[in-house]
């Protein structure tokens, strides 16, 4: 068949990209093992969390779908960080697994543009370096413009729990084998990789109450008035779930250190390099010994499901000792294992390879994104999917490229990490991260970055509409904090002015009656989160914007495809090495590049001045 | 990364003292600034010596020296951008006024080796000529590139890394609370965050203070005597010489043009300058000598205003105390070895003839100049780049000082403040990424579930 566009795989990663293109109206091929693994949740039943959470609000503003998927399958919702500020408010919600990859299945289903194409991928067809199709292990071909390749941990997965090793991409399904030969064949730098996770266990064996009462378990639950992750939800979202909070004790640490030798991340049997902020209990066990307990949060995988995620005790110890493992936490003597947890070894993709559009520099029209590109964690997977499928789409119809800058998103901070500086272990998205995140709220993604969906062809009318109305509304509500008077001590001042103070909270003027802003009910607390904080901060946010536009001039200085580093003279020989092997887009990238000293940088910085004015390539399209 | 097209400054010939000494100024704002700092009637022309007169800020005693300008204009000169050379007299202290001045009116201090950076960034110097852009190229790291400077700067990069770890581990634990919020650790608290701010901000205080005195010691200081005819200087002068520079007579007015000589003070390299005495001139040529005296006191570190013990104090005498009394100075009652005639509460006695109270009297000076009492440890602050990034890092640490004051500033914004600040000491200890803020979140604290 011919397709404009193909994607592999459809995990997080896999299903935005095919959504995003196919929304641009490309034709669009999914490739996938199996229809009932679309959006799965091999690890933790979860979506968002401090700057995921942040990636969700922008995938969402830009017009994806995973903000609507956690919406309508979420069970239990928590905005963290709510006693800090709103630059670090992040929402987080359990979902449903079973339910949230039945909804985003039904969502492609709807889309006319999208074939699914059952199967294993085998081969990628170029033609004179340009992409050109796809050749399935059974030996079909398909012929396509772009191709984004979102594999996930399927090449070369190599699965190990205790001494057992199995090459397996995921639990029970078997690894990508010829399709990992064909991308290495094209040369590109590889490494390999290594995450986990914990045993499931079985709901009905384990009595919460009595955890409870004991004092064993700690009852967690969601938020009282549930925030949603997407901006066009607009229905309440419902607790349905609790969690469970228990800590590990002296006995698991015994067990831990008497089998360490058993540990393949201990003993020498994985070299793949694992996530220091996701470490496994057997890190945490020795690494950290002065530390007494380690949480552990047991969470439901969904309302029908019968499994407990063990969130904090993910290892790869063998079967029987998880086992011991899980009887020796308090409340839990009688729980019955489900399954054992695992570690897993995969190849990836060096981020350096890719542009900021995702697109190998080596294939034009190959795009990879997700776990392949050296990331871990659903959003960052579908972070990266949508802005592979955005750019893919783009290609096809000769459009020019679509690339975030760090100042404006969470998404641009993610791809510009990973093509300026690879991954040596798991990347995983922080606030700290993000040096603009004064700018990049989630209040204010959908002011951000929706004009950017609208114009690509994304958000549709309804949305746009709703939007509109949005951004209206707040225009109007900081001009009238400005102008509105308000009682203060013996005279009277601007509102503006009174809520710059400290305590003072916006919801108490509107609630009182002395500013009358104009608020959607359906919208209330994101109304007023925007307004507070535009007006509140209004002095850090200046600041933080001119720090922008200071740095702006050699930030986006462009960098032209192709340019011959080896040309400018005084540049080291490892500057060159680095540079042509990641090739910069603009000088604000060279500068990201480990190893560049400041002097390198300026080198480059004055040669390109000299060459001949290029495209006006600024802002984000 | 620096800029490359900002107009930078710095000393041109080596520090310390010389006949001459020259202050660069390059970029498109090069005339601008002169203008600024030594206003002409007409526009400088373009490779032509003008001789003009440097004024520097009212707090740094209005005019400087008189200098000589050049103005090379784009691409004829060293760097290929407008440069505008100023040679002045050699003293570190006027030469410093100047840079000053320069940076006062809008030009960034020039880091090593920049001018010729931009020389060879203009294709002005090939590569082998340019062997301090090569160096800075080859070095690794903003550390590595510091190693030569450290030999001279002793121990501030130790002391600011210090600071900066302080600052470093603070930023990393409230990114912590904000990045890992429900990892039931409890990464810091209001109070430590408030204390440990206001640590380093004492630290910068104390390398700060020490600033003037590291200064002093690399640049040495000017030391003017001062006093109405014929109370002694010249013979004070020469006794804290140790020669005969200076002509010594009874006929007032004896000395006429300033003569300098340098003499070590406790370490401190002193320039000690003799002076015309004060009085209403009789002639031309002591008008000029008086004048010279002026200005001399103008620009010195220290005056030692001398008085005569032996005779009742003169208009001259009052005048004279009365105009230096805003200056850093000593006052010095000279021939004490004769019958006093006048008592005053806050001089020093000595006897240029005898020698008595000279130990005293260095000692004193060596006090005032170093702004305490003399020591062996070496100051670590002399140079005048890594004042002004101290500085600015003092002045976002006291941003979040206020912000914390004054309310619950919830840490994101503080750590702006925080950020910032540690962005000047990056570049004076090596710069850190936010991957190392994390590393050491890692290292210190099992995150992760």
């Amino acid at each position: 068949m011919h397709f404009e566009v193909i994607v592999i795989g459809a995990g997080h990663a896999g299903v935005e990209a095919a959504y995003a293109a196919s929304r641009m109206g490309c034709r669009v091929g999914l490739c996938s093992l199996s229809r009932a693994t679309v959006a799965h949740m091999p690890c933790n039943p979860a979506v968002g969390g401090t700057a995921k959470g942040h990636l969700v609000r922008e995938i969402d503003a830009l017009g994806g779908l995973m903000g609507l998927a956690i919406d309508a399958t979420g069970i239990q919702f928590k905005l963290l960080n709510r006693s800090r500020g709103p630059a670090v408010w992040s929402p987080r919600a359990q979902a449903d697994k079973r339910e949230y990859g039945r909804w985003v299945a039904a969502a492609l289903e709807r889309e006319a543009n999208i074939t699914w194409v059952p199967g294993r991928a085998g081969r990628l067809l170029t033609s004179a370096g340009r992409i050109a199709g796809l050749a399935m292990e059974d030996g079909d071909a398909h012929t396509a413009t772009a191709i984004v390749v979102t594999t996930g941990t399927f090449l070369n997965g190599l699965i190990h729990i205790g001494p057992e090793q199995r090459p397996a991409g995921r639990h029970g399904e078997p690894p990508s084998r010829e399709l990992a030969e064909s991308i290495r064949s094209f040369g590109f730098e590889m490494g390999r990789l290594k995450t986990g996770t914990p045993p499931r266990l079985d709901r009905n064996s384990i009595d919460f109450a009595r955890g409870v009462a004991c004092g064993d378990f700690v009852k967690e639950d969601g938020d009282a008035v549930p925030a949603p992750f997407s901006y066009a939800t607009t229905r309440l979202l419902r607790n349905r779930v609790s969690c469970w909070l228990l800590h590990t004790n002296d006995r698991v640490r015994d067990l831990v250190r008497g089998a360490i030798h058993q540990s393949p991340l201990f003993n020498g049997q994985i070299q793949g390099i694992g996530p220091r902020y996701c470490p496994s209990l057997e890190d945490k066990i020795m690494r950290f010994p002065d530390r007494e307990r380690h949480q552990i949060y047991l969470e439901p995988e969904g309302i029908d499901v019968n499994e407990i995620y063990v969130n904090g005790f993910s290892m790869s110890l063998p079967r029987e000792v998880q086992e011991s493992l899980v009887h020796a936490l308090p409340g839990l003597e009688d729980a019955r294992m489900v399954r054992p947890g695992y570690a897993v070894e995969y190849d990836f993709v060096q981020s350096t390879e890719l542009s900021s559009t995702l697109e190998s520099h080596r294939v034009r029209g190959l795009f990879f994104a997700g776990q392949i590109n050296g990331t871990s964690g659903y959003e960052e997977a579908a972070a990266q999917g949508i802005v592979a499928g955005i750019n893919a789409g783009r290609l096809v119809r000769r459009e020019p490229a679509f690339v975030l800058r760090r100042d404006e998103a969470y998404i641009g901070v993610l791809v510009d990490d990973l093509v300026t500086r690879g991954c040596l272990e798991p990347y995983r998205m922080f606030t700290s991260r993000a040096e603009h995140r004064l700018l990049l709220r989630i209040d204010n993604a959908d002011l951000r970055l929706t004009p950017y969906g609208r114009e690509l062809g994304l958000i549709g009318d309804d949305r746009w509409e709703r939007f509109s109305a949005r951004r209206d509304r707040f225009d109007r509500n900081v001009a009238r904090l400005r102008r509105t008077h308000v009682r203060a001590g013996s005279g009277s001042r601007a509102a503006a002015e009174v809520l710059r103070q400290p305590g003072v909270r916006l919801c108490d003027l509107v609630d009182r009656g002395e500013v009358p802003l104009d608020i959607a009910s359906d919208c209330r607390e994101l109304d007023l989160a925007s307004v507070e904080t535009a007006i509140k901060y209004e002095g850090y946010l200046k600041q933080e914007a001119s720090r922008v536009a200071r740095a702006s001039r050699q930030e986006r200085k462009r960098i032209p495809a192709g340019f011959p580093f080896a040309r400018v003279p005084g540049l080291s020989r490892e500057a060159i090495q680095r540079l042509s092997q990641v090739r910069p887009e603009t000088l604000g990238q060279a500068s990201r590049i480990p190893g560049m000293t400041p002097a390198a940088v300026a080198v480059l910085g004055a040669f390109l001045g000299r060459l001949p004015a290029d495209a006006p390539a600024e802002g984000a399209m | 990364m620096f800029a490359t097209d900002d107009t930078i400054v710095a000393l041109a010939t080596p520090s310390g003292r010389g006949a001459l000494g020259i202050v660069r100024i390059s970029g498109p704002r090069s005339q601008d600034i002169v203008r600024v700092i030594a206003p002409a009637r007409r526009p400088l022309e373009p490779r032509r010596a003008t001789l003009t007169r440097l004024r520097a800020h009212e707090s740094a005693g209005g005019a400087v020296d008189r200098v000589i300008a050049t103005y090379f204009q784009a691409p004829h000169s060293y760097t290929g951008e407008d440069v505008v050379e100023l040679c002045a007299h050699g003293s570190p202290v006027v030469l410093r006024t100047i840079v000053h001045a320069a940076v006062d009116a809008g030009a960034r201090l020039a880091r090593p080796g920049e001018f010729t950076l931009r020389a060879f960034l203009a294709g002005r110097i090939d590569l082998v000529q340019a062997e301090a852009v090569r160096d800075l190229i080859a070095a690794a790291t903003p550390l590595q590139a510091r190693v030569a400077f450290d030999q001279l700067e002793g121990t501030l990069t130790r002391r600011i890394a210090e600071l900066d770890a302080v600052l470093f581990d603070l930023i990393a634990r409230l990114e912590a609370s904000l990045d890992f919020p429900d990892e039931g650790y409890h990464f810091i608290d209001v109070g430590e965050t408030r204390r440990r701010i206001g640590d380093v901000v004492n630290g910068l205080d104390v390398l700060l203070a020490d600033a003037g005195r590291g200064r002093l010691i690399r640049e040495g200081a000017t030391v003017v005597l001062a006093g109405r005819p014929n109370v002694g200087k010249s013979s004070l002068f020469n006794a804290l010489a140790g020669t005969d520079r200076a002509i010594v007579t009874s006929v007032p007015g004896t000395t006429r043009d300033l003569i300098t000589e340098p003499i070590d003070i406790h370490g401190i390299a002193v320039t000690l300058v003799d002076t015309a005495g004060a009085r209403r001139a009789h002639d031309v040529v002591e008008r000029e000598g008086v004048a010279r005296g002026e200005q001399a006191r103008g620009v010195a570190d220290l005056i030692v205003v001398v008085v005569d013990l032996s005779e009742p104090l003169t208009e001259d005498d009052r005048r004279l105390l009365d105009d230096t009394s805003g200056r850093p100075r000593l006052i010095v009652a000279n021939k004490c070895d004769l019958a006093p005639v006048v008592a005053l509460d806050d001089a020093m006695t000595v006897s240029a003839a005898t020698g008595e109270g000279l130990q005293a009297l260095r000692c004193a000076m060596s006090r005032e100049l170093s702004g305490g009492e003399p020591t062996q440890e070496s100051p670590a602050l002399t140079n005048l780049r890594h004042i002004t990034l101290l500085e600015e890092a003092r002045q976002s640490l006291q941003g979040a000082v206020n912000a914390l004051r004054a309310s619950e500033v919830p840490e994101e914004f503080l750590l702006t403040d925080l950020h910032a600040a540690r962005t000047r000491f990056d570049e004076v200890v090596g710069a850190r990424s936010s991957d190392d803020v994390l590393a050491h979140i890692f290292e210190k604290f099992c995150i992760g579930k």
